[in-house]
């Protein structure tokens, strides 16, 4: 009866999307999906994000998602860096007391996979961190920025950790304090970042707006639209470096926590929490 | 008369709302922690996926498909310029969704160790006994 009801539900459901489906592309609703054309607001991202025949608006980045992102859009993202930095700060609170190192007097080479797998990841690791430098770096010419850049890297301390066990990660310098400062220094970054061009119109005499990109029509100054002939983007190249520092070490920061062994975790919390 | 194309694209959005669904049902029906995360990350996933779906546009010619909204020339003309505009796909909902993405991973992180913790120190992540945790 039971699994009688769920086959009718799971029936139910195809029958009408399907139905809908059919519904919309008939004309149900006067026009059919997908659209012909993107809306004005698309259209005056896709028209402005790299023109040089309109200095006042461009953002001059030739990739209109990384433009969006830290320019038209760079408020959003800010708040959007600080519910991640929030979602880490929570994280590392919980698994608070708890502390990720090597015992002394450990033979290294006795955990871990064979020494095919480990010689493989070795390879492996170089050539994640070189393409997620190059997504990270690259962000404002090609598909890419910070946020993806990172995440890309933060598989290298995993692969490490998973490959050559967590002691052999903290012994070579993958450790919590060490990541945590990478993590303050992007975002201290991104901060000195945003306010790099308030200060400068304060020092110049200029006027100037917080999370300014290129000169404006009302505040004439800006960072460097090209460097070497070079479309870098202004503000975007910084931004996404760090970024890519703090995403990055984050999650490195997250992958340490969730892989200290269950035993050093629950003597932890049993010495916490008395029963008296 | 029905365009095969346009059914198919219907079909995708109708079966992507159709899993905001089946994913809302995981959330609120099942009592395991650990399967309400796992609906949480499929919701967020198919909200991502209905947001890019969203800013996708039709082809213009049979053979004029949408393109990236990555410009590939460093010195464009005005003729550049327009053919862009007007060829690319819609940059803002891939801006949202590569943000989003990143930050539903460091949350889906938060909750992972929000429920180890809860089944190291109550060894259950069964919602009906946590309701009923005394202290």
């Amino acid at each position: 009866m039971r699994r009688a009801y769920k086959y009718a539900v799971l029936v139910a459901m195809i029958v009408s999307t399907l139905a809908l489906a059919l519904a919309v592309s008939a004309g149900g609703l006067g026009y059919a999906l997908p659209f012909p054309a993107v809306r004005n607001l698309a259209y005056w991202y896709l028209r402005t994000t790299y023109n040089p025949f309109m200095p006042k608006f461009t953002a001059s980045a030739p990739e209109a998602v990384t433009a969006i992102v830290w320019d038209y859009r760079g408020l959003d993202t800010l708040f959007e860096t600080s519910v991640f930095f929030l979602a880490i700060i929570a994280s590392m609170a919980l698994m608070r007391g708890i502390e990720v190192k090597a015992p002394k007097s450990i033979n290294l080479s006795k955990y871990g996979m064979s020494a095919i797998v480990k010689t493989v990841t070795k390879i492996t690791v170089a050539i994640i961190l070189a393409a997620s430098a190059s997504i990270a770096l690259h962000g404002q010419l090609t598909p890419g920025g910070g946020f993806q850049g990172g995440a890309t890297a933060a598989v290298a301390p995993l692969v490490i950790i998973v490959i050559f066990s967590l002691y052999f990660a903290v012994s070579s310098g993958i450790k919590k304090k060490s990541m945590l400062t990478l993590r303050t220094l992007g975002l201290l970054g991104i901060g000195v970042t945003s306010f790099a061009v308030i200060v400068a119109g304060l020092i110049l005499g200029k006027a100037a707006y917080v999370f300014q990109n290129q000169p404006k029509e009302a505040a004439p100054i800006g960072f460097p639209s090209h460097i070497l002939g070079v479309p870098m983007g202004g503000t975007l190249l910084f931004f996404n470096i760090f970024e890519f520092l703090a995403v990055a070490a984050g999650f490195t920061i997250v992958f340490l926590l969730l892989s200290v062994p269950e035993e050093s975790v629950r003597k932890v919390l049993e010495g916490g929490e008395g029963h008296d | 008369m029905i365009d095969v194309n346009a059914f198919l694209f219907s079909v995708l959005v109708f079966s992507l709302i159709m899993n905001l669904g089946i994913s809302l049902y995981g959330i609120f029906w099942r009592p395991s922690l650990v399967k309400k995360i796992i609906a949480l990350t499929i919701l967020g996933d198919t909200a991502n996926v209905l947001a890019i779906v969203v800013g996708y546009r039709a082809w213009i010619a049979p053979n004029r498909p949408p393109i990236p909204p990555v410009l590939t020339t460093w010195k464009p003309t005005a003729t550049d310029l327009s053919k862009f505009s007007s060829l690319a796909v819609d940059p803002l909902p891939q801006a949202l969704v590569l943000t989003a993405v990143v930050i539903g991973l460091a949350v889906t992180v938060f909750l992972v160790f929000l429920t180890i913790q809860v089944y190291r120190l109550h060894g259950t992540t069964d919602v009906r006994k946590i309701a009923k945790l005394k202290g």
